[in-house]
């Protein structure tokens, strides 16, 4: 199928190259979580910042948001257009910035990879030291803390996990939730 | 906005949040109907957003202004989701969103129901608010 828009109902949608799959909400009940508030110290790489806090803990996977805090580097991307015919909106090059970046809103997903070790997914706003506003997918082992510790929280939930799996319908590798034990 | 209109003292509310529903919406599918298809399908009478992160197709946001609703049209495809949260409650949840353009730009604001579409994938996570 090539990839396409379509109207439906006045709103845009848009049709992947890879046949639709049933169902179209994936989901699995937990009964509790954990709850952690993390600060990372400034020239902490956020990644291993936050894979170290997370080491030994029981648990399947867990989403958060950034509160508050600053940067003294980073690397985020913005989707952009591509040749390939089907999947034609992809990641580009890497946006990097330096130097008092200071975020404005952020959500985390710490997922698991096919071998059950942890991946990181993010996503956030920052201004940069001219006050110019950015957003997009943020690469965490490329985040160094700057200016003010990094602020985070994370809900921790276990039976269940965020688990990398190729998706048919978009041809990307994405986060599934699935019943699993704890790691 | 129809509660904030009716109601006229302030209301305490003491309780604990409950289950967690971990999602993926696939695209196409819609943030606020799916927010509400996971409660119902999990007996959720209300519930609170923990996680939301992904694309959406194009961003359709409103905030309430001088002369009513007014639109902000945030064009895609691939606009991130760089924060969600809000309530979810069947036929009234109020969700509010910080998303990002293809170039970085960012929009806050209000979702419009049956607008926001998954692009490739939206990780949600909901949790039930269970008052005492």
């Amino acid at each position: 199928m090539t990839p396409h828009f379509e109207q439906r109902a006045g709103v845009r949608v848009f049709i992947h190259g890879g046949e639709p799959q049933q169902p179209r909400l994936l989901d699995c009940e937990v009964p509790a979580s954990e709850e952690l508030r993390v600060v990372l110290p400034l020239a902490c790489n956020v990644a291993e910042g936050l894979l170290k806090v997370l080491a030994g803990r029981r648990y399947g996977s867990a989403v958060g948001r950034i509160l508050c805090g600053g940067a003294a580097h980073l690397s985020y991307h913005r989707m952009v257009t591509t040749q390939d015919q089907q999947r034609p909106y992809d990641y580009g090059q890497a946006v990097v910035l330096d130097g008092y970046i200071t975020f404005v809103s952020g959500a985390l997903t710490v997922g698991r990879d096919a071998a059950g070790a942890p991946l990181l997914h993010c996503h956030a706003g920052f201004l940069d030291r001219d006050g110019q506003q950015h957003g997009g997918h943020l690469v965490l082992d490329r985040l160094i803390v700057g200016s003010e510790p990094l602020v985070l929280r994370l809900c921790l939930f276990d039976q269940v996990a965020y688990q990398v799996q190729p998706d048919a319908e978009t041809h990307f590798n994405l986060l599934h939730p699935v019943f699993q034990e704890a790691s | 906005m129809n509660l904030a209109a009716t109601q006229t003292e302030s209301q305490v509310q003491s309780g604990r949040l409950g289950r967690l529903v971990v999602a993926r919406l696939k695209p196409n599918e819609d943030i606020i109907d799916s927010a509400e298809a996971l409660c119902a399908s999990h007996g959720i009478s209300l519930a609170v957003v923990r996680g939301g992160l992904g694309s959406l197709i194009d961003a359709e946001l409103h905030y309430l202004g001088r002369s009513g609703m007014q639109d902000i049209h945030v064009p895609g495809p691939g606009v991130e989701i760089l924060s969600l949260s809000g309530e979810i409650a069947l036929g009234e949840s109020r969700l509010q969103a910080v998303v990002a353009d293809a170039d970085g730009n960012i929009f806050a604001g209000r979702l419009q129901r049956g607008r926001n579409l998954s692009f490739i994938t939206i990780e949600l996570t909901l949790q039930e608010w269970l008052p005492d």
